[in-house]
Protein backbone atom coordinates (compact mmCIF):
# COMPACT_ATOMS: atom_id res chain seq x y z
CA UNK A 1 0.00 0.00 0.00
CA UNK A 2 1.03 3.59 -0.34
CA UNK A 3 2.38 5.28 2.19
CA UNK A 4 0.34 8.49 2.10
CA UNK A 5 -2.63 6.12 2.25
CA UNK A 6 -4.98 7.70 5.16
CA UNK A 7 -7.86 6.47 7.13
CA UNK A 8 -11.23 7.43 6.76
CA UNK A 9 -11.48 7.87 10.23
CA UNK A 10 -9.22 7.71 13.47
CA UNK A 11 -8.49 4.09 13.98
CA UNK A 12 -7.30 4.45 17.64
CA UNK A 13 -8.72 7.13 20.84
CA UNK A 14 -6.70 7.80 23.31
CA UNK A 15 -9.33 9.32 25.73
CA UNK A 16 -8.54 11.12 29.27
CA UNK A 17 -11.31 10.64 31.31
CA UNK A 18 -9.96 12.55 33.95
CA UNK A 19 -7.04 14.22 35.18
CA UNK A 20 -7.29 13.29 38.86
CA UNK A 21 -4.25 11.05 40.02
CA UNK A 22 -3.01 9.45 43.12
CA UNK A 23 1.26 9.46 42.23
CA UNK A 24 3.57 12.57 41.64
CA UNK A 25 5.04 11.55 38.55
CA UNK A 26 8.31 14.14 37.38
CA UNK A 27 6.87 13.86 33.94
CA UNK A 28 3.44 14.03 33.94
CA UNK A 29 1.84 15.77 31.40
CA UNK A 30 -1.89 16.28 32.49
CA UNK A 31 -1.76 17.07 36.66
CA UNK A 32 -1.64 20.73 36.06
CA UNK A 33 -4.28 20.51 33.20
CA UNK A 34 -6.88 22.88 34.22
CA UNK A 35 -9.21 21.27 32.30
CA UNK A 36 -13.10 19.90 33.47
CA UNK A 37 -13.78 16.02 33.29
CA UNK A 38 -16.99 15.28 30.68
CA UNK A 39 -19.84 13.50 33.11
CA UNK A 40 -20.86 10.04 32.35
CA UNK A 41 -23.61 10.71 30.37
CA UNK A 42 -21.03 13.26 28.59
CA UNK A 43 -18.51 10.38 28.34
CA UNK A 44 -21.63 7.84 27.26
CA UNK A 45 -22.17 10.25 23.95
CA UNK A 46 -18.02 10.67 23.37
CA UNK A 47 -17.84 7.17 23.17
CA UNK A 48 -20.79 6.65 20.94
CA UNK A 49 -19.82 9.28 18.61
CA UNK A 50 -16.47 7.10 18.45
CA UNK A 51 -18.22 4.11 17.08
CA UNK A 52 -20.57 6.10 15.00
CA UNK A 53 -16.82 7.72 13.81
CA UNK A 54 -15.55 3.87 13.06
CA UNK A 55 -13.18 4.47 15.94
CA UNK A 56 -11.86 0.54 16.29
CA UNK A 57 -9.83 0.92 19.71
CA UNK A 58 -10.20 3.28 22.97
CA UNK A 59 -7.49 4.12 25.61
CA UNK A 60 -8.42 5.00 28.60
CA UNK A 61 -5.35 7.25 29.83
CA UNK A 62 -5.53 10.48 31.86
CA UNK A 63 -4.57 10.90 35.28
CA UNK A 64 -5.18 7.66 36.47
CA UNK A 65 -8.22 6.11 34.72
CA UNK A 66 -9.12 3.44 38.16
CA UNK A 67 -9.94 7.19 40.09
CA UNK A 68 -13.46 7.62 37.79
CA UNK A 69 -16.20 5.69 39.84
CA UNK A 70 -17.67 5.21 36.28
CA UNK A 71 -14.86 3.93 34.43
CA UNK A 72 -16.26 0.17 34.28
CA UNK A 73 -19.72 1.48 33.14
CA UNK A 74 -18.06 3.38 29.67
CA UNK A 75 -15.65 1.00 28.49
CA UNK A 76 -18.34 -1.32 29.27
CA UNK A 77 -20.36 0.76 26.87
CA UNK A 78 -17.41 0.82 24.28
CA UNK A 79 -16.68 -3.27 24.29
CA UNK A 80 -20.42 -3.51 23.85
CA UNK A 81 -20.46 -1.45 20.75
CA UNK A 82 -17.46 -3.72 19.15
CA UNK A 83 -14.13 -1.76 20.12
CA UNK A 84 -11.39 -2.71 21.80
CA UNK A 85 -11.02 -1.31 24.81
CA UNK A 86 -7.63 -0.95 26.71
CA UNK A 87 -6.13 1.70 29.50
CA UNK A 88 -2.41 2.91 30.89
CA UNK A 89 -2.78 2.49 34.39
CA UNK A 90 -0.51 3.25 37.58
CA UNK A 91 -1.45 0.06 39.00
CA UNK A 92 -1.90 1.30 42.41
CA UNK A 93 -5.45 0.24 43.10
CA UNK A 94 -5.40 -2.64 40.84
CA UNK A 95 -5.95 -5.83 42.80
CA UNK A 96 -7.53 -9.22 42.07
CA UNK A 97 -10.76 -8.38 42.45
CA UNK A 98 -10.30 -5.10 39.97
CA UNK A 99 -8.82 -6.66 37.54
CA UNK A 100 -11.62 -9.32 37.34
CA UNK A 101 -14.29 -6.54 37.21
CA UNK A 102 -12.09 -4.78 33.92
CA UNK A 103 -12.25 -8.43 32.24
CA UNK A 104 -16.05 -8.38 32.52
CA UNK A 105 -16.20 -4.63 31.44
CA UNK A 106 -14.41 -5.90 28.55
CA UNK A 107 -10.83 -4.53 28.82
CA UNK A 108 -8.73 -6.40 26.36
CA UNK A 109 -5.54 -4.91 27.16
CA UNK A 110 -3.82 -3.11 30.49
CA UNK A 111 -0.46 -0.82 30.28
CA UNK A 112 1.35 -0.68 33.54
CA UNK A 113 3.49 2.12 34.20
CA UNK A 114 6.78 0.74 35.53
CA UNK A 115 10.08 2.62 35.06
CA UNK A 116 12.87 0.67 36.56
CA UNK A 117 13.93 -2.60 38.07
CA UNK A 118 14.65 -1.58 40.75
CA UNK A 119 11.88 -0.46 43.51
CA UNK A 120 13.47 2.32 45.04
CA UNK A 121 13.85 4.45 41.98
CA UNK A 122 10.60 3.57 40.30
CA UNK A 123 9.31 4.52 43.68
CA UNK A 124 11.50 8.05 43.40
CA UNK A 125 10.37 8.47 39.85
CA UNK A 126 6.53 8.26 40.30
CA UNK A 127 6.72 10.05 43.96
CA UNK A 128 4.51 7.48 45.73
CA UNK A 129 6.37 4.63 48.44
CA UNK A 130 5.50 1.34 47.42
CA UNK A 131 4.77 1.91 43.77
CA UNK A 132 6.82 -1.00 41.76
CA UNK A 133 5.32 -3.48 44.40
CA UNK A 134 1.92 -2.78 43.51
CA UNK A 135 2.25 -2.40 39.89
CA UNK A 136 4.15 -6.08 39.63
CA UNK A 137 0.63 -7.48 41.77
CA UNK A 138 -1.54 -5.57 39.36
CA UNK A 139 0.63 -7.46 36.20
CA UNK A 140 0.01 -10.91 38.21
CA UNK A 141 -3.88 -10.28 38.80
CA UNK A 142 -4.70 -8.69 35.56
CA UNK A 143 -2.77 -12.04 33.99
CA UNK A 144 -5.03 -14.47 36.10
CA UNK A 145 -8.02 -12.43 34.73
CA UNK A 146 -6.61 -12.89 31.33
CA UNK A 147 -6.40 -9.40 30.53
CA UNK A 148 -3.42 -8.66 28.10
CA UNK A 149 -0.60 -7.01 29.28
CA UNK A 150 2.15 -4.61 28.49
CA UNK A 151 4.94 -2.27 30.50
CA UNK A 152 5.08 1.29 29.47
CA UNK A 153 8.31 2.69 30.67
CA UNK A 154 9.29 6.49 30.13
CA UNK A 155 13.19 6.52 29.24
CA UNK A 156 14.76 9.22 30.68
CA UNK A 157 17.73 9.68 32.74
CA UNK A 158 17.15 7.44 35.60
CA UNK A 159 16.61 4.30 33.27
CA UNK A 160 17.87 4.54 29.94
CA UNK A 161 21.18 2.34 30.76
CA UNK A 162 18.49 -0.43 32.03
CA UNK A 163 17.16 -1.77 29.25
CA UNK A 164 18.28 -5.11 29.95
CA UNK A 165 16.99 -4.60 33.76
CA UNK A 166 13.50 -4.46 32.24
CA UNK A 167 13.39 -6.86 29.81
CA UNK A 168 14.10 -8.84 32.98
CA UNK A 169 11.33 -7.56 35.24
CA UNK A 170 8.74 -7.86 31.91
CA UNK A 171 9.55 -11.51 32.17
CA UNK A 172 9.58 -11.89 35.16
CA UNK A 173 5.60 -10.51 35.76
CA UNK A 174 4.93 -12.05 32.34
CA UNK A 175 3.91 -8.87 30.78
CA UNK A 176 3.23 -9.63 27.44
CA UNK A 177 4.45 -6.50 25.49
CA UNK A 178 7.37 -3.59 27.08
CA UNK A 179 6.95 -0.19 25.85
CA UNK A 180 9.59 2.38 25.85
CA UNK A 181 7.83 5.30 25.38
CA UNK A 182 10.42 8.41 24.43
CA UNK A 183 10.16 11.36 26.73
CA UNK A 184 8.34 14.87 26.18
CA UNK A 185 8.86 17.80 27.21
CA UNK A 186 5.06 18.65 27.88
CA UNK A 187 3.88 19.60 31.08
CA UNK A 188 5.99 18.59 34.40
CA UNK A 189 8.56 17.06 31.53
CA UNK A 190 8.70 20.62 30.25
CA UNK A 191 9.80 21.83 34.33
CA UNK A 192 12.10 18.74 34.72
CA UNK A 193 13.53 18.39 31.69
CA UNK A 194 16.96 19.26 32.51
CA UNK A 195 16.77 16.94 35.38
CA UNK A 196 15.26 14.06 33.62
CA UNK A 197 16.00 14.60 29.54
CA UNK A 198 19.10 13.02 27.51
CA UNK A 199 21.18 14.23 24.98
CA UNK A 200 21.11 13.95 21.55
CA UNK A 201 24.30 11.39 21.70
CA UNK A 202 22.83 9.41 24.66
CA UNK A 203 19.19 8.89 22.89
CA UNK A 204 21.66 7.14 20.15
CA UNK A 205 23.00 5.63 22.31
CA UNK A 206 20.03 4.19 24.09
CA UNK A 207 18.64 3.19 20.65
CA UNK A 208 21.22 1.46 19.09
CA UNK A 209 20.93 -0.96 22.33
CA UNK A 210 17.18 -0.91 22.41
CA UNK A 211 17.34 -1.89 18.77
CA UNK A 212 19.86 -4.32 19.49
CA UNK A 213 18.01 -6.01 22.18
CA UNK A 214 14.52 -6.48 20.85
CA UNK A 215 16.53 -8.25 17.28
CA UNK A 216 18.10 -10.88 20.09
CA UNK A 217 14.77 -11.29 22.16
CA UNK A 218 12.29 -13.93 20.75
CA UNK A 219 9.94 -14.22 24.19
CA UNK A 220 8.74 -10.71 24.52
CA UNK A 221 7.43 -8.28 22.19
CA UNK A 222 9.45 -5.02 22.52
CA UNK A 223 7.91 -1.59 21.01
CA UNK A 224 9.89 1.76 19.88
CA UNK A 225 7.32 4.09 19.01
CA UNK A 226 10.12 7.12 17.90
CA UNK A 227 10.29 8.07 14.54
CA UNK A 228 13.85 8.77 14.53
CA UNK A 229 14.88 5.86 15.22
CA UNK A 230 14.76 5.37 11.32
CA UNK A 231 17.77 7.15 10.77
CA UNK A 232 19.52 3.95 12.71
CA UNK A 233 18.62 1.98 9.33
CA UNK A 234 15.36 0.62 11.11
CA UNK A 235 13.15 -0.09 8.25
CA UNK A 236 9.48 0.72 10.56
CA UNK A 237 8.59 -1.48 7.56
CA UNK A 238 6.01 -2.66 9.94
CA UNK A 239 4.28 0.59 10.37
CA UNK A 240 1.06 1.88 8.62
CA UNK A 241 2.56 6.15 8.43
CA UNK A 242 5.42 7.94 8.05
CA UNK A 243 6.49 9.70 11.02
CA UNK A 244 4.39 10.45 13.70
CA UNK A 245 0.94 8.59 14.29
CA UNK A 246 -1.06 11.35 15.87
CA UNK A 247 -3.25 12.72 13.35
CA UNK A 248 -2.59 10.04 10.59
CA UNK A 249 -3.87 6.70 12.65
CA UNK A 250 -4.76 8.64 16.14
CA UNK A 251 -6.35 11.40 18.04
CA UNK A 252 -6.70 12.63 21.51
CA UNK A 253 -9.63 12.98 23.63
CA UNK A 254 -8.66 15.56 26.95
CA UNK A 255 -11.51 15.10 30.17
CA UNK A 256 -13.36 17.93 28.62
CA UNK A 257 -14.17 16.40 24.99
CA UNK A 258 -11.53 18.96 23.27
CA UNK A 259 -9.98 17.18 20.50
CA UNK A 260 -6.06 17.11 19.89
CA UNK A 261 -3.76 15.26 17.76
CA UNK A 262 -1.85 13.20 20.82
CA UNK A 263 -1.80 13.83 24.42
CA UNK A 264 1.57 15.53 24.20
CA UNK A 265 -0.03 18.50 21.23
CA UNK A 266 -1.87 20.96 22.97
CA UNK A 267 -3.55 21.88 19.64
CA UNK A 268 -7.21 21.76 20.02
CA UNK A 269 -8.68 20.72 17.08
CA UNK A 270 -12.17 20.41 18.12
CA UNK A 271 -14.44 19.03 20.65
CA UNK A 272 -16.09 15.67 20.53
CA UNK A 273 -19.83 16.44 21.76
CA UNK A 274 -20.22 19.56 19.39
CA UNK A 275 -17.77 18.52 16.16
CA UNK A 276 -18.37 15.79 13.40
CA UNK A 277 -15.08 13.58 13.71
CA UNK A 278 -15.36 12.64 10.53
CA UNK A 279 -15.19 15.94 9.15
CA UNK A 280 -12.58 17.34 11.25
CA UNK A 281 -10.82 14.42 11.03
CA UNK A 282 -10.95 15.28 7.01
CA UNK A 283 -10.25 18.72 7.21
CA UNK A 284 -9.01 20.08 10.09
CA UNK A 285 -6.46 22.82 9.25
CA UNK A 286 -3.81 21.40 12.10
CA UNK A 287 -4.05 17.71 10.88
CA UNK A 288 -3.54 18.94 7.49
CA UNK A 289 0.05 20.34 8.75
CA UNK A 290 1.01 17.40 10.61
CA UNK A 291 0.21 15.16 7.59
CA UNK A 292 2.43 17.21 5.62
CA UNK A 293 5.31 18.77 7.58
CA UNK A 294 7.56 20.52 5.56
CA UNK A 295 11.38 19.85 6.24
CA UNK A 296 13.44 22.62 7.97
CA UNK A 297 17.22 22.43 9.31
CA UNK A 298 19.08 19.95 8.93
CA UNK A 299 15.84 17.55 8.05
CA UNK A 300 15.94 19.33 4.55
CA UNK A 301 19.23 17.37 3.43
CA UNK A 302 18.81 14.27 5.63
CA UNK A 303 18.70 11.03 3.37
CA UNK A 304 15.69 9.58 6.28
CA UNK A 305 13.31 12.17 6.64
CA UNK A 306 11.29 9.91 4.22
CA UNK A 307 10.92 7.91 7.01
CA UNK A 308 11.04 10.24 10.00
CA UNK A 309 9.22 13.09 8.97
CA UNK A 310 11.64 15.14 11.57
CA UNK A 311 10.84 12.92 14.38
CA UNK A 312 8.45 13.56 16.84
CA UNK A 313 6.15 16.69 16.20
CA UNK A 314 5.37 17.36 19.72
CA UNK A 315 8.70 17.70 20.74
CA UNK A 316 9.72 19.64 18.10
CA UNK A 317 6.22 21.86 19.06
CA UNK A 318 7.38 21.51 22.44
CA UNK A 319 10.64 22.70 22.51
CA UNK A 320 11.10 25.59 19.18
CA UNK A 321 7.41 26.22 18.60
CA UNK A 322 7.36 25.04 14.90
CA UNK A 323 6.03 21.25 13.90
CA UNK A 324 8.38 21.46 10.87
CA UNK A 325 11.22 21.94 13.17
CA UNK A 326 13.55 18.79 13.40
CA UNK A 327 12.86 16.26 16.72
CA UNK A 328 15.42 18.21 19.44
CA UNK A 329 15.98 14.59 20.46
CA UNK A 330 18.12 13.98 16.77
CA UNK A 331 21.51 13.02 16.85
CA UNK A 332 22.20 13.93 12.91
CA UNK B 1 -10.25 -27.42 6.11
CA UNK B 2 -12.12 -24.19 6.18
CA UNK B 3 -10.69 -20.70 7.07
CA UNK B 4 -11.79 -18.47 9.97
CA UNK B 5 -10.91 -15.03 11.11
CA UNK B 6 -9.63 -14.49 14.25
CA UNK B 7 -12.25 -12.96 16.06
CA UNK B 8 -10.16 -10.81 18.11
CA UNK B 9 -8.89 -8.77 14.72
CA UNK B 10 -11.16 -5.61 14.38
CA UNK B 11 -11.70 -4.04 11.04
CA UNK B 12 -13.39 -1.78 9.15
CA UNK B 13 -14.16 -1.05 5.54
CA UNK B 14 -13.03 1.97 4.30
CA UNK B 15 -15.88 2.87 1.69
CA UNK B 16 -14.65 6.03 0.53
CA UNK B 17 -11.40 4.33 -0.52
CA UNK B 18 -13.56 1.33 -1.71
CA UNK B 19 -15.60 2.90 -4.02
CA UNK B 20 -12.29 4.73 -5.47
CA UNK B 21 -10.33 1.07 -6.14
CA UNK B 22 -13.80 0.20 -7.67
CA UNK B 23 -14.24 3.10 -9.98
CA UNK B 24 -10.46 2.83 -10.93
CA UNK B 25 -10.90 -0.78 -11.82
CA UNK B 26 -14.05 0.36 -13.92
CA UNK B 27 -12.17 2.71 -15.70
CA UNK B 28 -9.65 0.04 -16.73
CA UNK B 29 -6.98 1.40 -14.53
CA UNK B 30 -5.21 -0.05 -11.11
CA UNK B 31 -6.62 -0.16 -7.65
CA UNK B 32 -3.94 -2.46 -6.22
CA UNK B 33 -2.55 0.24 -4.10
CA UNK B 34 -5.55 1.45 -2.67
CA UNK B 35 -6.18 0.72 1.04
CA UNK B 36 -9.93 -0.69 0.96
CA UNK B 37 -9.77 -1.65 4.34
CA UNK B 38 -7.83 -2.28 7.44
CA UNK B 39 -7.19 -4.92 10.10
CA UNK B 40 -6.01 -4.36 13.40
CA UNK B 41 -4.76 -7.02 16.35
CA UNK B 42 -2.46 -6.44 19.05
CA UNK B 43 -1.29 -3.12 17.46
CA UNK B 44 -0.31 -4.91 13.88
CA UNK B 45 -2.12 -3.17 11.41
CA UNK B 46 -2.97 -4.24 7.74
CA UNK B 47 -4.36 -2.47 5.06
CA UNK B 48 -5.98 -4.65 2.04
CA UNK B 49 -6.59 -3.48 -1.32
CA UNK B 50 -10.06 -4.35 -3.00
CA UNK B 51 -8.63 -8.15 -3.40
CA UNK B 52 -7.26 -8.51 -0.11
CA UNK B 53 -10.43 -6.85 1.05
CA UNK B 54 -12.84 -9.25 -0.93
CA UNK B 55 -10.71 -12.12 0.75
CA UNK B 56 -10.96 -11.38 3.79
CA UNK B 57 -14.53 -10.32 4.40
CA UNK B 58 -15.23 -13.88 3.33
CA UNK B 59 -12.82 -15.73 5.78
CA UNK B 60 -15.98 -16.84 7.58
CA UNK B 61 -15.77 -20.54 7.41
CA UNK B 62 -15.11 -20.92 3.76
CA UNK B 63 -13.25 -23.60 2.41
CA UNK B 64 -10.20 -22.20 -0.09
CA UNK B 65 -11.63 -23.96 -3.32
CA UNK B 66 -14.87 -22.00 -2.83
CA UNK B 67 -13.41 -18.84 -1.71
CA UNK B 68 -11.41 -18.86 -5.22
CA UNK B 69 -14.54 -19.79 -7.15
CA UNK B 70 -16.86 -16.76 -5.71
CA UNK B 71 -14.04 -14.45 -6.46
CA UNK B 72 -13.48 -15.41 -9.71
CA UNK B 73 -17.20 -14.47 -10.60
CA UNK B 74 -15.70 -10.56 -9.27
CA UNK B 75 -12.32 -10.54 -10.66
CA UNK B 76 -11.54 -10.89 -14.50
CA UNK B 77 -8.04 -13.28 -13.79
CA UNK B 78 -7.33 -16.49 -15.12
CA UNK B 79 -8.54 -19.12 -12.11
CA UNK B 80 -4.48 -20.17 -11.42
CA UNK B 81 -3.41 -16.77 -11.40
CA UNK B 82 -6.26 -16.06 -8.79
CA UNK B 83 -5.71 -19.09 -6.63
CA UNK B 84 -1.88 -18.38 -6.28
CA UNK B 85 -2.76 -15.12 -5.25
CA UNK B 86 -5.34 -15.89 -3.10
CA UNK B 87 -3.22 -18.96 -1.57
CA UNK B 88 -0.24 -16.66 -1.35
CA UNK B 89 -2.34 -13.57 0.58
CA UNK B 90 -3.87 -16.28 2.83
CA UNK B 91 -0.66 -17.69 4.07
CA UNK B 92 0.34 -13.91 5.15
CA UNK B 93 -2.93 -13.53 6.91
CA UNK B 94 -2.06 -16.68 8.50
CA UNK B 95 1.42 -16.22 9.55
CA UNK B 96 0.31 -12.34 11.26
CA UNK B 97 -2.18 -14.40 13.06
CA UNK B 98 -5.40 -12.87 11.42
CA UNK B 99 -7.19 -16.18 10.59
CA UNK B 100 -6.64 -19.72 11.09
CA UNK B 101 -7.53 -23.09 9.84
CA UNK B 102 -9.82 -25.81 10.69
CA UNK B 103 -11.72 -29.18 9.84
S1 LIG C 1 17.64 15.23 10.63
FE1 LIG C 1 15.39 15.35 10.72
S2 LIG C 1 14.70 13.74 9.29
FE2 LIG C 1 16.87 13.34 9.73
S3 LIG C 1 16.82 11.85 11.41
FE3 LIG C 1 16.98 13.91 12.32
S4 LIG C 1 14.85 14.54 12.75
FE4 LIG C 1 14.77 12.78 11.33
Amino acid sequence: MSNDWLPEAPLIINFALTNKCNFKCKHCYSRNDPDDELDTAGARLCVESLKEAGVLSLNFGGGEPLLRKDLLEIAALAAGLGMTVSMNSNGFRLDRETARTLKTAGFSKVGISLDSPQAEVHDGFRGVPGSFERASNALGYLNEADIGTSISSVICRINYREIEGLIGLARKTKAGQLNFHNFKCTGLGYANKSELDLTPEEWKEFYKAALEARKNTHDLNISLDDPIISSLGESRAGSLVKGSVCGKLSLNIKTNGDITPCGFIPLVIGNILKDDLHQLWASSPVLERLRNKKPTGKCASCSNYEDCLGGCTARALALTGDINSPDPHCWK
Amino acid sequence: MKIFRNPDVMWREETEHKQQALKALADGGEAEEIGASILFLNGTMLTLNLLGTEIWSRCDAIDPDRLVADLSEIFDVDTETLKADVMDFLGELQEKGFIRYEQ
